[in-house]
C-alpha cells in the first residue's frame, strides 16, 4: 500500500508525466475544454428554461420530471446510444454531459425564481414594470445566487463525468483511468482519479468563493 | 464475450509457478501433449468447469456431451469466473476439466513465454503447467485475436494480410481496446513485425459495440476483434492473414487434472477437437448470444448432429 502511494506521488509530480500529447497538462486542458463547453451548452438550454418556468409558474411539473429523468439517465448508456446512431465523434460525449448538466441548472434556476418574495414581484408590477422588466430587474437578480449554485453544481458534475470521453477514444483525464484499467496499471488509474477529484474540488472551492465575494453584501 | 475476459481479475497477479518441471506433468513433448495415461481414471465421474463467457460455456457443455456419450459420469459447473478462480479450483480438485485457449493459458502461466505457433505453444504449455495438470491435444477450432477490415477497405487499399498494412503507412486508423496500444499483439507488434504504422490509434472496447460500430461506420479502418465473433461473417468483414505468426495461436485445448485423464476421456475429447471448427464454434456462439438458446441445448444438438453423441 505504501509502495502504491509512493508510486502515485512519483507519477503525479514527474516532469515527463506532465509534458507531451499524453501528458497531464494536455489532458487537463482537454478535460477542462470538454467540461466548460458542455456546461455552457447546458446553460444555454437550462437557464432560459428555468427562468421561463419560474417566471410564468407554468410547466413546473415538466421541470421536475425533466430533472429526475435527466438524473436517472445512465451516462455511459447514452454515450453508446448516440455513438451507435451517429458514429465516432465528440457528439455522444457532449450529448451525455449536457443531459447530465441541464437538470441541475433548470431546477436551481427554477428554485431561485420561486424563492423570490411574491410581495416584491407585486410591488414591481405596482410600479408599472412589465413582465420582462420584472424578470430581468427583480426576479433574476434576487434568484442569482441559486442560479449560480446550479451552474456550479452542473460544472462539478460534468468535470467528474467528463472521463467518459476516453471511453470513446478521446482525451481528457479519463484517458489515464481507462488506459490504466486496460493495461492493469493501478498507479495510472489512481493518478487519473486523483486528478479528476482535485480539479472538481478546486473548481468547487473557487466558484463558491467567487459566489461569496459577489454576494457579500446580501444577507441570505 | 471473449476469451480475453478470462485473463480476468483486474490486478490479481498470476501467482502460479511458471516452470514446475514435475514428473507427472510432463509426459510427452511431441507438440500434441499426448500424455500416456499416468494412472488417471474417469470412473468416479468428471466435473467440468467453465469460465464466465458464452463460448467457454458452450465448450464446457460440448465436453460434457461427448464424455457422457463415452459413458463417463459428468457434472458441469458453468460460469465459475476468471483464471484466477478456475485454475486454483482445478488444482484443488473442485473441478477436473476446463476448456482452455493455448495462448491465453500460456500467458497466464508464464507471461514471458514467446512461442506463438501452435505446436511450440503446446510444448511450452506442457512445461509451464503445475504438477497434476496437463493439456490434451488441441482442437481445430481457434478463438484468437484478429485484425479485421471491411470488404470495401480491403479492396480499396489492397489488404489481404498484415504485411500489406505497411504499404498504407500513415493512412489507416486502427480501433481496439486501450491495452492494445501497448501490447505486442497490437500496435507494438504490428510495427515491429510488419512495419505497419497507423495514422491514429483509437481506444475503444474489446470486440464490443464501440469498435464494431466504428468499423461499420468507417470511423476506423482496421479493428481488433476475435476470430469467433459472429459479426465477421455476418458483415462480410475480412480477417487479415498473419504470415509471421505475430498473433499467438489460441486453439482450444482441454486442461485436465492428471487424476482424471484416462484413455476414454482422451479419445472422446480428441474426436470433438477434430470435428469442431472455428466456424462451427462461431455458429454455436451465435445461437446462444443472438438466438438466446441455452448453451447446453446448443452443445447437445451439435454433438448429436456430428455423431459425437454416441
Amino acid at each position: 500500500m505504501y509502495e502504491l502511494f509512493k508510486n502515485l506521488g512519483t507519477w503525479l509530480v514527474s516532469g515527463s508525466q506532465w509534458s507531451g500529447p499524453d501528458g497531464i497538462a494536455h489532458r487537463l486542458a482537454e478535460h477542462l475544454q470538454y467540461s466548460l463547453l458542455a456546461t455552457l451548452i447546458a446553460a444555454a438550454i437550462g437557464l432560459p428554461l428555468g427562468l421561463l418556468i419560474g417566471h410564468t409558474g407554468k410547466g413546473t411539473f415538466l421541470a421536475i420530471n425533466l430533472a429526475s429523468f435527466g438524473r436517472a439517465l445512465p451516462t455511459v448508456g447514452l454515450v453508446v446510444l448516440v455513438f451507435l446512431a451517429g458514429g465516432l465523434s465528440m457528439l455522444p460525449v457532449y450529448v451525455a454531459l449536457v443531459a447530465l448538466a441541464v437538470p441541475a441548472i433548470v431546477t436551481n434556476t427554477y428554485a431561485g425564481m420561486t424563492a423570490v418574495d411574491p410581495d416584491v414581484k407585486d410591488a414591481a408590477r405596482g410600479q408599472g414594470m412589465r413582465g420582462r422588466q420584472v424578470l430581468l430587474r427583480v426576479e433574476l437578480p434576487l434568484a442569482l445566487p441559486l442560479v449560480l449554485t446550479g451552474l456550479r453544481l452542473a460544472l462539478i458534475q460534468v468535470v467528474a463525468t467528463a472521463t467518459i470521453a476516453a471511453y470513446v477514444s478521446f482525451g481528457g483525464l479519463g484517458r489515464y483511468v481507462f488506459d490504466g484499467l486496460a493495461q492493469r496499471d493501478l498507479v495510472q488509474v489512481l493518478g487519473g482519479a486523483v486528478l479528476v477529484a482535485a480539479v472538481a474540488v478546486v473548481l468547487d472551492l473557487a466558484l463558491s468563493g467567487l459566489q461569496r465575494f459577489l454576494f457579500r453584501h446580501r444577507t441570505a | 464475450m471473449n476469451r480475453r475476459a478470462l485473463l480476468g481479475g483486474l490486478f490479481a497477479a498470476a501467482s502460479v509457478p511458471a516452470l514446475s518441471a514435475c514428473a507427472s506433468g510432463i509426459t510427452s513433448l511431441d507438440g500434441q501433449g499426448d500424455a500416456a495415461g499416468g494412472g488417471g481414471s474417469s470412473k468416479g465421474g468428471v466435473t467440468i468447469g467453465t469460465a464466465n463467457f458464452t463460448e467457454n460455456q458452450v465448450l464446457g457443455f460440448l465436453y460434457a456431451a461427448v464424455l457422457k456419450a463415452a459413458g463417463v459420469k459428468v457434472t458441469v459447473r458453468p460460469n465459475l469466473g476468471t483464471r484466477e478462480i478456475v485454475i486454483p479450483a482445478l488444482k484443488g480438485g473442485d473441478i477436473d476439466l476446463l476448456p482452455e485457449y493455448q495462448g491465453a493459458l500460456l500467458n497466464y502461466l508464464d507471461p514471458k513465454a514467446t512461442p506463438t505457433e501452435e505446436g511450440a505453444m503446446q510444448n511450452a504449455l506442457t512445461l509451464a503447467l503445475p504438477a497434476g495438470l496437463q493439456v490434451l491435444p488441441y482442437g481445430t477450432a481457434e478463438d484468437s485475436d484478429a485484425f479485421v477490415v471491411t470488404r470495401e477497405t480491403a479492396r480499396k487499399y489492397g489488404l489481404a494480410s498484415l504485411a500489406d498494412l505497411k504499404k498504407q503507412n500513415g493512412r489507416l486508423v486502427i480501433g481496439a481496446a486501450p491495452e492494445v496500444k501497448k501490447r505486442r499483439v497490437g500496435a507494438v507488434g504490428l510495427k515491429d513485425v510488419y512495419g505497419a504504422e497507423f495514422k491514429e490509434f483509437k481506444s475503444l472496447d474489446s470486440d464490443g459495440p464501440l469498435v464494431k460500430g466504428a468499423l461499420k461506420k468507417g470511423d476506423v479502418d482496421v479493428a481488433n476483434l476475435f476470430t469467433t465473433d459472429t459479426d465477421i461473417e455476418a458483415e462480410d468483414w475480412v480477417v487479415l492473414a498473419d504470415p509471421e505468426h505475430l498473433i499467438p495461436s489460441q486453439h482450444i485445448v482441454p486442461l485436465i487434472a492428471d487424476r482424471k485423464a484416462d484413455d476414454t476421456v482422451r479419445k472422446a475429447l480428441a474426436r470433438l477437437g477434430n470435428v469442431l471448427t472455428t466456424a462451427d464454434l462461431t455458429a454455436l456462439n451465435r445461437q446462444v448470444d443472438k438466438d438466446k438458446k441455452d448453451p447446453e441445448d446448443v452443445a447437445d444438438a451439435y454433438a448429436e448432429q456430428h455423431g459425437l453423441a454416441k
